[in-house]
């Protein structure tokens, strides 16, 4: 057995190379600063982009907070708040707001987030232009002569097709007005959170080696087009049958008996969090 | 004392980190800089974000009259090792640097291209106090409307600055250090306008 002697996980050299493409990530907004991605102790395709940020982030006195599809009890969550606690012995929280560093994949949290917090995003694909051009040689030299027009023109076929954009998550944005950038498997309901976010958002793709990042007060702008603005996942008049949330993203229950649907805060801290303080509410004292 | 290279640095890394994410906004490394006890013609600041950043896998330039005493030192204690400054990742810029000294290195430095715009320069530049008061107005990706900040470096620096990131993504990113332990970072992306000292 080999024994885990060093903090994070990680030697010193791997996170300062981390650490440095972190920066640079951050200097030039939505751009993918290629890295040395390393071989992890949980499987690829399960954070190990997002996981290393994290890693390559964490103090002492960070307290953390990792979130699989709005879930913090996930398998994957779990996995890797277990790796993340067992080298650096640091707190763990679902609170949101009571988080330094989050971790999350296919979620941005509904608590908006504070300059004090940074969120890293795990990220599949990191290559927005992927659809357009398989070749990784192309797709570089396409963002470096602001090239666009493929992705356009996939949009645009998309609405030819089905009447809208058909892109469930994941929907390309343009941030700073320079890159085309993927925001990973959010939902569409997301990516308005990370236009002028509070928070420094991170994001990390461990397969194909890439880090980039979205700076505080940054101009992120979905992809759309004039006669067909950019639209989020409505849910119409539903609310969560639990805490009455009507503004955040819900999912889709269905009841197995009368095979009616009802809906769910997607989030579960957030909505743990509300029903908790509508409890207060009911429990407090009330004056004539 | 000495640095802990783990945990100090750790600490170091994440103030640059807001700072770069947040241009103008000032860090403090009071605590890390107590820490410090090399002898060095340097900031504590300078050498401790240059120890947070540097080892043998990148190269740095140093600008300083002294500098053969700290470039040595710089390259002991990170194991990154000198290059002239059109090759450097990284160019340390001591007080008492020559304004010329400066602008040309400006000119000369890496700043990417249009492929990899990440193969460009990072500063790591001293000046004896940093103030968010009037001298330079930021305004950019980090911060909200604009931001003010005093920083001592020669107009002329931002002059050359300015036409090094004119071509954007290509350009070289900031760390200014002053001598009372703050940092301040000024990536590409922000606009600096001198407007003068009020
Ligand atoms: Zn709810």
């Amino acid at each position: 057995m080999k024994t885990m002697t060093h903090f994070a996980f990680f030697d010193e050299g791997s996170k300062k190379e981390i650490r440095r493409a972190t920066l640079k990530a951050v200097a030039i907004p939505g751009y993918q600063v290629p890295f040395a991605s390393r071989e992890m102790p949980i499987a690829r395709g399960w954070g190990t982009g997002g996981l290393q940020l994290t890693l390559s982030l964490i103090g002492k006195t960070d307290i953390v907070k990792v979130i699989d599809q709005g879930a913090d009890e996930s398998v994957n969550a779990v996995s890797i708040k277990k790796l993340v606690q067992q080298t650096t012995n640091v707190a763990l929280t679902e609170n949101t707001e009571a988080a330094s560093l989050i971790q999350s994949r296919h979620r941005i949290p509904e608590v908006p987030l504070t300059k004090e917090q940074i969120l890293v995003l795990q990220v599949p694909t990191p290559e927005p232009l992927r659809q357009v051009e398989a070749s990784e040689y192309i797709t570089k030299r396409l963002h470096a002569e602001d090239e666009y027009s493929g992705v356009w023109l996939l949009l645009f076929e998309q609405i030819m097709k089905y009447g809208k954009t058909a892109t469930g998550a994941d929907h390309p944005v343009y941030v700073n007005g320079r890159y085309v950038m993927a925001p990973s498997p959010i939902p569409r309901f997301d990516n308005q959170k990370l236009h002028y976010s509070e928070a420094l958002i991170l994001l990390g793709a461990g397969r194909e080696k890439k880090i980039y990042a979205v700076p505080p007060y940054t101009d992120v702008n979905s992809l759309a087009f004039e006669d067909y603005p950019f639209t989020v996942e409505s849910f119409a008049d539903h609310t969560c049958y639990l805490c009455g949330a009507d503004d955040v993203f819900l999912d889709e229950l269905i009841d197995e008996t009368s095979g009616k649907s009802y809906y769910q805060c997607n989030d579960t801290s957030y909505c743990v969090d509300r029903l908790n303080s509508l409890k207060e509410k009911e429990a407090a004292p009330t004056h004539a | 004392m000495a640095i802990d290279q783990v945990h100090d640095l750790q600490q170091v890394y994440r103030k640059i980190l807001y700072s770069m994410s947040r241009p103008g906004d000032i860090s403090i490394l009071r605590e890390q800089a107590e820490q410090v006890d090399y002898q060095l013609p340097c900031y504590d600041a300078t050498l401790l974000s240059a120890m947070a950043l540097l080892d043998g896998e990148v190269s740095f330039h140093l600008i300083s009259e002294k500098q053969q005493q700290v470039g040595g030192k710089i390259s002991e204690y990170t194991l990154a090792k000198q290059a002239p400054a059109d090759k450097a990742d990284y160019i340390i810029v001591l007080q008492d640097a020559t304004e010329l000294s400066i602008l040309q290195a400006i000119y000369q430095c890496k700043i990417g291209d249009l492929i990899d715009p990440q193969n460009s320069s990072t500063w790591i530049i001293e000046t004896p106090k940093l103030s968010n008061t009037a001298e330079l107005k930021l305004m950019g990706p980090g911060i909200k409307n604009e931001v003010k900040l005093f920083t001592g470096i020669y107009t002329k620096a931002w002059q050359a600055r300015k036409e090094r990131i004119n071509e954007y993504p290509l350009g070289i990113d900031l760390i200014i250090t002053d001598a009372q332990a703050h940092i301040v970072c000024i990536p590409r992306t922000t606009t600096v306008e001198i407007t003068g000292v009020e």
